[in-house]
């Protein structure tokens, strides 16, 4: 385990040591996708002490309900990112978190999304500042409130006064134009 | 193809990557997926994308994070190799059970562990506490005998001083007697039946009283058929006076007897028990005149 090597797997051979509890598995993981999984969940809770202990339970999970991900239904990575996401949401829904943090409560308003797109406008990556400014407003809202604030897709078309259609239209087009830009 | 396109672009790729959809909508989508490969195809792209977006915008945690959440998971693994099971894909449900019982298994033991010292205990302190109850019985045992034999020293102590005031009073009586010119002694002296016999009698005329004074006695020990009798000649007739017994161990020094206002002499015969009306006359033991 002290190896400071990084360690990179293919998707089949990470899948399939983890499924044989080959702890190789989870330490290739860590060094591929910690950071990415570390960029999701920070982008909905800000406290970097409690991401990354979000973090770390993320990894657990993914060790210990190994046995429920299926190839066949989507990547590992968006498996494991719906991990993080969803015990994350849990986590900000909580009461406790919401009482600790009371100046940091999400108010379901929309300033409060656009005031959050600045800290998605600071991103280190320059490609993504790129990237994010090419994407227009609206369509980010929409993909913000989706993607990082834990709304379903329901509650950010009642949010923002739109129809559930448009809405729908709308988180596609921003993950049109992030593909366009990676692909 | 319309249809395959149309549902494509409705957006519910995009929302069930992003785990939006309930359970019955996510089926729908792999039903679709697995019929139509452009729909798989299409997830994946955005799979892809949302991977590229998320790894563009990585936060490289802290430093040992990652050795820490090893060191969690890598624990969990000790446990599980240290139960003797295969390592075989099939077998990983049956390790997982295996890997929560050592976590139970290790209170569960430490208490089957604390019980048997307690059990230890307990017998140890049973033990203890039947000795002591076995030597606390025998004190007592002991207690009781003691407390026994002092009662007993303490009866024949206590009939001793009954004994002694008695005396003490009767002898006082004798030496006031003494004093007293209204007292008489009368010393009866041995008949031929048994010279060596003699005892002595006290006698108040004016208050009429009679008492055999025991401790100057010598008279043969009477059986239980016979006691003696004391008698007063009266104008030459013999007037009973009462029954007394001659014993080894008397208590009392000074037997009162029957009252007389007068008499010449005191004589003492042995008759049957309770006494006889008029005196045997050749079972006369001793005779005493009164001395005037």
């Amino acid at each position: 385990m002290g190896t400071t090597k990084k360690i990179s797997l293919s998707e089949e051979e990470l899948v399939s040591k983890l499924k044989s509890r080959d702890t190789i598995a989870i330490q290739a993981l860590y060094d591929m996708y910690s950071g990415a999984l570390l960029g999701v969940i920070s982008r909905i809770i800000e406290q970097t002490e409690v991401a990354e202990d979000l973090l770390q339970e993320t990894f657990i999970k993914i060790w210990n309900s190994a046995d429920s991900y299926d190839s066949t239904k989507g990547r590992l990575f968006t498996w494991m990112m719906n991990i993080a996401r969803n015990l994350s949401i849990d986590k900000i829904r909580s009461k406790d978190f919401k009482n600790s943090s009371k100046n940091q409560d999400i108010e379901n308003n929309v300033d409060f999304i656009d005031a959050q797109k600045e800290v998605t406008f600071n991103a280190d990556t320059l490609g993504i500042k790129d990237m994010v400014t090419a994407l227009k407003p609206e369509f980010n809202d929409v993909l913000n409130m989706v993607y990082f604030k834990g709304y379903t897709h329901v509650e950010t078309a009642e949010e923002l006064n739109l129809p559930l259609g448009t809405v729908k239209t709308r988180i596609r087009m921003a993950i049109m134009e992030l593909r366009k830009h990676f692909n | 193809m319309e249809e395959v396109k149309a549902y494509i672009e409705s957006g519910i790729l995009e929302l069930y990557v992003l785990g939006q959809l309930d359970a019955q909508e996510q089926r729908e989508v792999e039903a679709m997926a697995s019929k139509h490969p452009e729909v798989k195809q299409e997830i994946e792209a955005i799979e892809l994308a949302m991977e590229q977006y998320a790894i563009q915008n990585a936060i490289t945690p802290s430093a040992g994070l990652g050795d820490k959440i090893f060191e969690k998971i890598g624990l969990s693994e000790n446990a599980e190799k240290a139960e003797p099971i295969v390592e075989a894909v099939k077998e990983v449900k049956a390790t997982k059970g295996a890997m929560v019982i050592p976590l139970n298994t290790a209170p569960y033991e430490s208490k089957i562990k604390t019980l048997r010292f307690a059990l230890a205990a307990c017998i140890a302190l049973l033990v203890v506490s039947i000795i002591a109850l076995y030597s606390a019985h025998n004190e007592l045992g002991n207690a009781k005998d003691q407390i026994a034999v002092l009662n007993l020293n303490n009866e024949k102590f206590t009939s001793t001083v009954n004994f002694m005031k008695q005396s003490n009073a009767d002898l006082q009586k004798i030496i006031d007697m003494a004093n007293d010119p209204d007292w008489k002694t009368v010393k009866l002296a041995g008949t031929a039946m048994d010279p060596k016999a003699k005892m002595t009698v006290y006698w108040h005329a004016k208050g009429k009283h009679v008492m055999v004074d025991n401790s100057k006695m010598d008279l043969p020990v009477n059986d239980q058929q016979h006691q003696y009798q004391l008698w007063a000649i009266v104008n030459g007739k013999p007037v009973d006076l009462g029954v007394f017994d001659v014993k080894a161990d008397s208590t009392h020094i000074l037997v009162n007897m029957k009252e007389t206002g007068s008499a010449a002499a005191f004589a003492v015969t042995l008759e049957k028990r309770g006494g006889s009306v008029n005196p045997t006359m050749n079972q006369m033991v001793v005779v005493g005149n009164v001395s005037i």
